[in-house]
């Protein structure tokens, strides 16, 4: 690989300098024209709260938020790594009719805006199928402390049954985009190691988990790892059917609160933290996964 | 050396044919006999059809006509004769295709125990001591890319062997080594014909084929020219074509 240097140029100078007198400018405009009044020692409070009770500093709105999201975009990623595995082997499957589901679900799910999938799926899932299910029931029924658990790995009780559509939801549509990793990860593993483990006798079920898919696992990794980051940027989405996820917390103290701005600067500076700090952790586990291969 | 006693037919291939996608005809009527213990040497110039017919015998090519039968088993269309002629027949690439993300040693037991169903430790043994047979036995903990070509290649072999394979399949073993580890690796093919493994072996390692080889076919645009003794076939060629190609990679 060639690694250009990097210089900075003229263009760059005067674009860097270009952005900055913008955002100068609208500071400006929101301070000075819009008579906007900055309160930022409202927010903090909204993070955390002294809990009287327990006599400590408890989450409060916005942490709640955060920690929302990322049980989301953890279980999301994880279902729909599950789901991405299995449809990514129909794409590569000898048999036709595998294949057209496998191409039929990622080519469906790719080709509608999430939000009407959104939709679809909460008014199905959540609806119908979960009343059928007896999903409440179910989680009511359980003992307090199962319901504890429940809660701190998934969502309250009285949230569980739209959080699990929310999660099926959000699997379902990040799983069609972990298909597309997997299915080229399998075919990027060379012809030769296919044939050696034909040779060898191997049936193809036993070549599949024992040789193809622990290689596609070490290449897809980073992409993967990618994927959950955008989960925790695609979850944002799931607040249109009040889930009380990061954007979702936002918005209701937007409302409440009117500190339209502070509230947003923190809102982004949360996804941020929680994006950036795994795009790095991806990139270190790039370089060492690299490091081994060689 | 003593004159080697062959046993009876254990591969017949009978008027195979193979033509590819692309059209290109890689097979026509190719028909031979392989008897148990026998090395058999396959030569010819480069596209035609050595690779395609090796890669036919164990049905990582499916041919278009005539029958293959090895041991008794036809390689047809059902599955498990394909397995069970897998099982049965082990095959040594080129670029020795070793298993990247396991040891030498897992390279060499994964088969004994998908296939084969033997106990972790059972398996092991066996591969330890096919990589003393091959002579890396201290490698048995290394993975594959830590290792050179040659070495690299005597654990493919090691790996075919694994499977107890009443034939060995070698296409062009050493073609891509360094030239001072093409010897290391004919070493150990050496040994095992001598052990009396029925082999058929694609190579242009003529000091090999002369020592080694039983028999030899000179095969070109998918048909055999003519075949013999190795002895035969370079001091006194039947056909011209023969004589020209041997004495052009001598
Ligand atoms: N998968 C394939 N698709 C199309 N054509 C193929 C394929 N494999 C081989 N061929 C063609 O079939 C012919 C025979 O190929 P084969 O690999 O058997 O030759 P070879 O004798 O092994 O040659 P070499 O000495 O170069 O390895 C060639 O013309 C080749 O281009
Ligand atoms: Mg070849």
């Amino acid at each position: 690989m060639i690694i250009k240097k990097k210089k900075i140029t003229r263009l760059d100078v005067i674009l860097g300098l270009l952005i900055l007198a913008i955002a100068a400018y609208i500071l400006y405009r929101i301070a000075v024209g819009l008579q906007y009044k900055w309160d930022w020692a409202a927010i903090p409070q909204y993070l955390f709260r002294y809990d009287e009770e327990r006599n400590g500093w408890v989450p409060n709105l916005l942490m709640q938020g955060v920690f929302t999201t990322i049980r989301l975009s953890l279980w999301g990623t994880i279902l729909a790594t599950i789901l991405g595995t299995i449809m990514g082997l129909c794409r590569v499957s000898h048999s036709l009719f595998n294949r057209l589901i496998g191409w039929t679900y990622v080519e469906l799910i790719r080709n509608l805006p999430p939000l009407v999938l959104i939709f679809i799926f909460y008014y199905f899932l959540s609806g119908p199928i979960m009343s059928a299910l007896g999903v409440d029931e179910f989680v009511k029924a359980l003992s307090e402390r199962t319901q504890g658990l429940l809660t701190f790995l998934f969502a309250p009780p009285s949230m569980f049954s739209p959080f699990l559509a929310a999660l099926i939801t959000l699997a379902i549509f990040e799983g069609a985009y972990i298909t597309e990793i997997v299915r080229a990860g399998i075919q990027s593993i060379e012809k030769g190691i296919w044939e050696a483990s034909h040779a060898l006798g191997l049936s193809r079920w036993q070549l599949m988990r024992a040789v193809i898919l622990p290689l596609v696992v070490q290449r897809i990794l980073p992409p993967l790892a990618g994927q959950f980051i955008s989960t925790i940027k695609d979850s944002a989405i799931v607040s249109i059917i009040s889930i009380q996820e990061l954007t979702f917390q936002g918005m209701e103290l937007m409302a409440a609160t009117y500190l339209t701005f502070e509230v947003w600067i923190t809102i982004t500076a949360l996804y941020l933290i929680l994006t950036l700090s795994l795009s790095l952790s991806v990139g270190r586990l790039e370089i060492y996964l690299r490091r081994s291969e060689s | 050396m003593p004159e080697k006693m062959l046993g009876n037919d254990i591969i017949t291939a009978d008027k195979i044919n193979k033509t590819f996608p692309n059209e290109v005809q890689a097979l026509c009527d190719f028909s031979t006999r392989v008897r148990r213990r026998e090395v058999l040497v396959i030569i010819g110039p480069s596209g035609s059809g050595k690779s395609t017919f090796l890669r036919c015998l164990n049905g990582l090519e499916e041919i278009d006509s005539g029958s293959i039968v090895i041991d008794g088993v036809p390689l047809d269309h059902k599955k498990e004769n394909r397995l069970e002629i897998r099982k049965e027949v082990g095959m040594v690439f080129q670029l020795f295709n070793l298993f990247p993300h396991l040891t030498v040693l897992d390279n060499v037991s994964l088969a004994q125990r998908l296939v084969r169903k033997k106990s972790k430790k059972e398996a092991s043994e066996t591969s330890m001591e096919l990589l003393r047979k091959v002579g890396i036995p201290e490698k048995a903990n290394t993975f594959p890319n830590h290792l050179s070509g040659g070495q690299q290649q005597r654990v493919a072999i090691a790996r075919a062997l694994a499977m107890m394979p009443k034939v060995m399949l070698f296409d062009e073993a050493t073609s891509a080594l360094d030239p001072e580890m093409i010897g290391e690796v004919l070493e150990v093919m050496k040994n095992l014909a001598q052990e009396g493994m029925t082999m058929i072996v694609v190579t242009h390692e003529m000091g090999f084929a002369r020592e080694v080889g039983d028999r030899m076919i000179f095969m070109e645009e998918g048909e055999i020219v003519e075949e013999g003794s190795p002895d035969q076939l370079f001091t006194n060629p039947k056909k011209e074509r023969t004589g020209l190609f041997l004495s052009q990679i001598l």
